[in-house]
């Protein structure tokens, strides 16, 4: 319990310097929302109007102030330049990509699992080769490659699933899911190939250890050996790095997003950068932040529940 | 394709203004039927939805259907009653009274009166609004409402732009009484179509407004999926997942036009583009030095090399079928010796003078514009570099900083032509971010401004014209094409661009059963 509750007080510390760092380094950037929302329709006149209405002339520490008020009383403000408000629209991009997450982590490790400890089994045999040079093509060819390829077989030639856009799981399920599948596929296989890449190399480590060869010996049957004793050992270290690639997953899949036109909290962040939309930038940053901190807890956590050796304290 | 071959293939066909050209198959089907729902994959994402708000031409695009303004043009730029059934200028050219229509519907119920009518140039003309239009409002004293259909407005001084700035909805937009605070995220207008949802950065869903006092539209809906990734947008048009498409890539136009199943509808023009100069850089104070880099572009091969040909090249930025166009005016030729000779002229021998080309990749066709331009400038002996810059680069260095040495840029046909001519080229003008100051220009558009006979002020701003070419202000290159995708089924097309070139009007658009 106070091994959580430290983590935890760490993780707000952490979250609170990161938010500052995120409202200095977007003050230090060029330009200004203002400067954004205007474009070229600007005048000096009109520009000082909206910096003034905006509040972009207080004092950057009274800005900051007001952010983290409203971020401490629920209030996560409102977009300045698409004026949308702010919690909902997080909600909305982080259950978008949440999807997208969840689809391709459950891909990747139903394929990956299977075919590390089936190259491991046979490792330096022909199996192996081919489970690794599988594993080696996701890793090499890059994911929006295999956005465009699935696009051309899935929506262009075969007309199975819609090439591009977003549905809200609430409105409608279906639709979500045939939305979500191309992406996640794309972003699965080469998350795909890392995780069989990371399988193998466990297992292969784990079957050459003496309780390996003792469980042998004793006559248990290979099946049991390799999926009983063999992987609950291997399954610590591939559900560290599953863990460490949720959180990676959810700020870098912006090119995925854009390619299948899935506007998620990549996207989102984006935009609040390339508009220096300081109070969505600000709540983009920390989402992002406070979910991959929250996923290596939940992995650490976990660790203790899958081997009985580790010990939180 | 050049400009007037354009007119002479489409304007037969279309006349007017804008000018049209339909390729592909259209279903046959001469009677309009009401219903379905159009999906539209809109090339950008939309902003702030408030119409005083947004300076945004992508948000403009599709709150065109839900708001109308209290006048309007026609297609070939006439200002024309609209909300406003009539509207009388009085002699000495200082007040406006505007007769409203009695029939018209706000999608919240309510009847629109005069009380909108002021509430909503009010608001535009309060600078707390931040309204990107509110200069539009400067001159104007008082708004008054005798009786509820009755608006005069009262200008301290003349300006004879106004009734015209009013045309457009940033201006002059009609919003019911009080609903400023909710226009950012639900628009409320008087337009044919009623604002439902907008699922931010995916898509908007329009819905027919049926008490619209011009007639319902014909669509049950129209959803504007935004798709910013041509080929995403392409892809969707081909699949059929998306009914139409706009903003079709200039390098892929001829595929599509090749494609038996799709139409394409192109027009003339969308935008223009200018090279400029920045006259505070001390070589480019020197008119000669500016001329030289006008002698270095060939403007028919670049249209060509940046642009598929995709549009026409003018040496004149105003609207090409109005009074003020100067047709006559001729593009320099591309004349190395020439420039040679006036960079020399100028004190600069060979690779004396350096430039820095500043450009944004928010336009791809500019960062290939300005490749193709470096090496000749290379080619006559000017040692020039290219430093690419992402949007708000480009509006924080060069827009607001001016901190550049050679740039370009694009405008939407600024039809009306004190907003075209003023703001860009005045010494006082709010878009003149190369630091332009000629007194011959400041004397002709302060005079064109208080000048009220339409003829009048045509010819001074043909003077104007000549004075920007003459003193190479800046390199006035082309009006670029504006081009639509889509499904054999979608019908009404010839009326989807109104007459300002970029916003597209969803009214009269209706779907055949395929």
């Amino acid at each position: 319990m106070s091994y959580l509750l430290n983590r935890l007080f760490s993780m707000v510390l952490t979250l609170f310097l990161i938010s500052a760092i995120t409202f200095a380094v977007t003050n230090i950037l060029p330009g200004d929302v203002a400067m954004m929302i205007m474009g070229t329709q600007s005048n000096p006149e009109a520009l000082a109007g909206l910096r003034e209405s905006l509040g972009l002339n207080d004092p950057l520490l009274v800005q900051y102030g007001r952010w983290i008020g409203g971020m401490l009383t629920g209030d996560w403000g409102t977009s300045l330049v698409f004026k949308e408000p702010i919690a909902p629209l997080l909600l909305q991009k982080m259950t978008a990509s949440g999807l997208l997450v969840l689809f391709s982590m459950t891909i990747a490790l139903t394929c990956a699992i299977p075919l590390g400890v089936w190259a491991a089994v046979h490792a330096n045999r022909w199996q192996d080769t081919a489970a690794s040079s599988t594993a080696m093509l996701g890793v090499s060819l890059p994911d929006f490659f295999w956005g465009i390829m699935l696009i051309l077989l899935f929506a262009r030639g075969l007309g199975w699933l819609p090439s591009s856009g977003f549905v809200d799981p609430a409105d409608d399920f279906g639709g979500a899911v045939r939305h979500a599948l191309l992406p996640s596929l794309a972003l699965g296989l080469g998350l795909m190939a890392h995780l069989t890449r990371m399988t193998r190399a466990t297992m292969t480590g784990i079957l050459n250890q003496e309780f390996i060869r003792v469980a042998r010996a004793k006559g248990l049957n290979e099946s049991t050996v390799v999926w009983r004793y063999g992987l609950a050992n291997a399954v610590g270290p591939v559900m560290t790095v599953a863990g460490l690639q949720i959180g990676y997953l959810f700020g870098s899949i912006i090119v995925i997003e854009s390619l299948f036109n899935y506007t998620g909290m990549g996207w989102l962040t984006y935009q609040a950068l390339l508009n220096r939309d300081i109070p969505l930038i600000q709540a983009s940053v920390f989402v992002i932040a406070a979910v991959v901190m929250l996923s290596n807890l939940i992995v650490d956590l976990l660790y203790a529940v899958v081997d009985p050796r580790i010990r939180l304290s | 394709m050049r400009r007037r071959e354009f007119l002479t293939t489409t304007s037969a066909l279309m006349g007017g203004t804008l000018l049209y050209g339909v390729t592909g198959p259209a279903l046959a089907q001469a009677e309009p039927v009401r219903g379905g729902t159009l999906i539209w994959g809109h090339s950008e994402t939309t902003q702030n939805l408030d119409m005083h708000q947004t300076g945004t031409a992508s948000t403009g695009r599709v709150l065109q259907n839900v708001h109308d303004s209290i006048v309007t043009v026609d297609k070939d730029l006439n200002v024309i009653p609209n909300l406003a059934e009539s509207f009388e200028q009085s002699e000495d050219g200082l007040t406006y009274t505007f007769r409203l229509r009695s029939d018209v519907m706000f999608h919240n119920g309510e009847k629109m009166t005069s009380a909108d009518v002021k509430y909503s140039f009010e608001r535009c003309a309060n600078p707390d609004t931040g309204a990107v239009n509110f200069e539009v409002f400067n001159a104007v004293e008082s708004i008054e409402t005798p009786d509820d259909l009755t608006v005069i407005v009262t200008l301290g001084e003349v300006n004879a732009p106004f009734l015209s700035r009013l045309a457009e909805n940033g201006a002059g937009v009609v919003m019911p009484e009080g609903s400023g605070e909710e226009q950012g995220n639900a628009p409320v207008g008087c337009g044919p179509f009623r604002f439902v949802r907008r699922e931010f950065g995916n898509e908007v869903e329009l819905e027919r407004f049926d008490d619209y006092w011009g007639g319902p539209a014909y669509l049950d809906k129209v959803i504007a999926r935004e798709i910013t990734e041509p080929t995403v947008r392409l892809t969707g048009l081909r699949t059929g997942e998306l009914h139409m498409i706009n903003d079709i890539p200039a390098d892929r136009i001829a595929e599509i036009e090749a494609d038996g199943d799709l139409q394409v509808v192109s027009w003339f023009p969308l935008n223009w583009d200018f090279v400029n100069f920045n006259h505070d850089f001390e070589p480019f104070q020197n008119p000669k030095v500016r001329e030289a880099f006008d002698y270095m572009i060939d403007k028919e091969v670049l249209l060509e090399g940046a642009l598929w040909g995709q549009g026409a090249t003018t040496a004149s930025p105003s609207y090409p079928t109005s009074a003020s166009y100067k047709e006559e005016l001729g593009q320099r030729p591309q004349d190395f010796e020439k420039a040679k000779a006036l960079l020399a002229e100028a004190g600069y021998g060979p690779n004396e003078l350096s430039v820095v080309f500043k450009v944004t990749t928010n336009y791809p066709y500019h960062v290939e514009s300005a490749q193709i331009m470096l090496e000749w400038f290379r080619m006559a002996g000017v040692d020039a570099s290219i430093e690419q810059l992402t949007w708000s680069d480009w509006l924080s260095q060069v827009w607001v900083d001016k901190d550049f040495q050679i740039s370009m840029m694009n405008f939407f046909t600024l039809w009306e032509p004190d907003f075209l001519y003023y703001s860009l080229w005045n010494t006082e003008g709010a878009f003149n971010y190369r630091k332009i100051s000629n007194a011959q220009i400041d004397e002709l558009t302060a005079k064109a401004r208080v000048t009220v006979d339409p003829a009048e002020r045509a010819a001074i701003y043909k003077d104007v014209q000549q004075v920007i070419h003459d003193e190479t202000l800046d390199v006035i290159l082309w009006f670029r094409n504006g081009t639509i995708g889509a499904q054999p089924s979608v019908q009404g097309l010839d009326t989807i661009v109104h007459p300002n070139g970029s916003n597209l009007q969803f009214h009269k658009v209706w779907l055949a059963e395929s």
